[in-house]
């Protein structure tokens, strides 16, 4: 059986092969003014391989970078997204976009795929891919909150977990938490029990200035690492730079 | 301090070359200056690389500072098109551009060119907005002891008699004064960029003297109020160059930005 796998692209940009398949999250290809991935963007468009589906947790920019990803070759690619997204989506020229709610599901050549919650500055949802025994966890950038711990109950045993730990807090916003933080990711790490856990979402930067005066997160994936030797010592975390494959 | 000329291509324009005076490494800052000259900002970039892990570019408005001005280089709008082919060519990424004056004006409309290269602009007494009841004071109808008196605070610790200048500073200056006449005009101001700043998703901050004699408070407030994501900041005992003036409040303002407490100050 084809090995379940996963590449960084950028930030909350992966490639994960599971089920002899391959799918693509979140994807964000450029840079606009105030938005940066802080890493490399490790694979361009015209270079990604085919694809089998797209997941879209939510419509930012950082996840959702549909001018961009439209330039890919076959605007067919089936899109599992959350309802907020069908409208862009489909407006640029995406064809074959399905909005999954909370615990609904969808198939793809053997893969099912499941939504799950999120909770977010806006709607989001997060999505777990299974293929037989290997099941992949691909948390968006969301907030840790306790509708998380149903995943495992109701989706059975999680192999790999793709979290994000920036706990990004909007400062104009009353210094609102918008994302998980390292010590929530690694809590989340805990209930869903991996063999293996990979920090996203921690470099982005809106620049000098914004990092000053609208954001302020933590850039650190180290301390999700320590935390989870705390909280999760059965899930091995891995720090993956962009553009390095991961099997499992 | 490093000075390099660059010839920079911008559309329309044809090449001009611009004097860029470079101070420190590190995190990339773009310094301009007002009508004053690039001499009005130079000690503070000084300062800022000698205190702090930075690199900052201080071009010289071509025109000024004796140097050259290519006839169809005329406009605000063509010094921001300009300086936004000098980061494309030093291939500059996450800049945060800082503009005094009419450099505060060229610094808004290089934000409203919406370049990825730029990430944040300060403001510091810009001129470039309309507002009704608030003028720009009209630099050429004003003697240069009155041009001190509502630059500055204190303004005997900066002024000088342009009478007392060699010839050779005497010629810069009134070169100066010609490229002000140019880029500028008297009324320093256009009438679309206050409606237009409404656009600009990048965050901004808006620095200004209490003191200000060219350009008041309130204008300064509006400035700040027309920029969705501007944080608006008073400068006490400072006038219309706070970098010449109060350079620790400047430089405290911009670095500790993340711990001030905006609520304090009254948009």
């Amino acid at each position: 059986m084809a090995k379940t796998a996963v590449t960084r692209i950028t930030h909350s940009c992966h490639l994960i092969e599971i089920g002899g398949r391959t799918f693509l999250t979140d994807p964000w290809f450029s840079t606009r003014p105030g938005y940066y991935q802080g890493e490399p963007i490790a694979v361009a468009i015209p270079d990604l391989p085919r694809l089998d589906g797209v997941l879209i947790s939510h419509e930012h920019y950082d996840h959702c970078d549909l001018d961009a990803f439209a330039a890919y070759r076959d605007r067919s690619v089936p899109l599992f997204v959350a309802e907020t997204v069908v409208g862009t989506a489909r407006g640029h020229g995406f064809t074959n976009v399905t909005a999954l709610a909370p615990w609904e599901q969808a198939e793809v050549g053997g893969v099912t795929i499941t939504a799950a919650p999120g909770k977010h500055g806006v709607y989001e949802v997060t999505f777990v891919l299974r293929a037989g025994s290997d099941a992949v966890y691909f948390a968006g950038d969301t907030m840790f909150i306790p509708e998380l711990a149903e995943i495992p109950k109701r989706l059975g045993h999680i192999s790999l977990a793709l979290l994000p730990t920036n706990g990004l807090h909007i400062r104009p916003a009353d210094n609102m938490q918008v994302v998980m933080n390292a010590d929530e990711a690694a809590e989340l790490t805990a209930i869903l029990k991996p063999e293996l856990a990979v920090p996203h979402h921690y470099a982005f930067t809106k620049g000098f200035l914004g990092d000053r005066l609208i954001t302020h997160s933590d850039k650190n994936p180290l301390h999700f690492q320590d935390a989870s030797r705390t909280l999760a010592p059965e899930t091995s975390v891995r720090i993956v730079e962009p553009g390095i494959r991961i099997e499992l | 301090m490093n000075a390099v000329t660059h010839t920079v291509e911008p559309t329309g324009i044809g090449p001009v070359e611009v004097t860029v005076a470079e101070y420190g490494s590190g995190q990339p800052f773009l310094l301009l200056h007002g009508g004053a000259g690039p001499q009005s900002v130079a000690g503070f970039a000084e300062k800022f690389a000698a205190t702090h892990e930075v690199r900052v570019l201080v071009p010289t408005h071509p025109g000024f500072g004796g140097t050259a001005r290519p006839e169809a280089l005329d406009s605000i709008a063509g010094l921001a098109a300009l300086y936004q082919g000098l980061l494309e060519q030093l291939d500059l990424a996450d800049v945060t551009v800082i503009g005094n004056s009419i450099g505060g004006w060229i610094t808004a409309e290089i934000a409203l060119l919406k370049s990825p290269r730029v990430s944040g602009i300060v403001l510091i007494d810009a001129v470039g907005i309309e507002v009704p009841g608030h003028p720009v004071a009209d630099f050429f109808a004003l003697t240069m002891q009155e041009v001190f008196a509502r630059s500055f605070h204190d303004p005997e610790k900066f002024s000088i008699d342009p009478a007392t200048l060699p010839p050779a500073a005497q010629a810069i200056a009134a070169g100066n004064r010609a490229a002000i006449a140019v880029y500028a005009g008297s009324a320093m101001a256009e009438p679309t960029l206050r409606e237009r700043l409404g656009t600009l998703e990048i965050p901004a901050l808006v620095l200004w003297g209490q003191s200000d004699g060219i350009v008041d408070v309130d204008y300064g407030r509006a400035y700040a109020a027309a920029i969705p994501m501007a944080q608006f900041q008073l400068l006490p005992a400072t006038g219309h160059s706070p970098q010449m003036e109060t350079p620790d409040q400047v430089l405290h303002a911009i670095w500790d930005s993340a711990t001030t407490d905006f609520s304090a100050f009254t948009r």
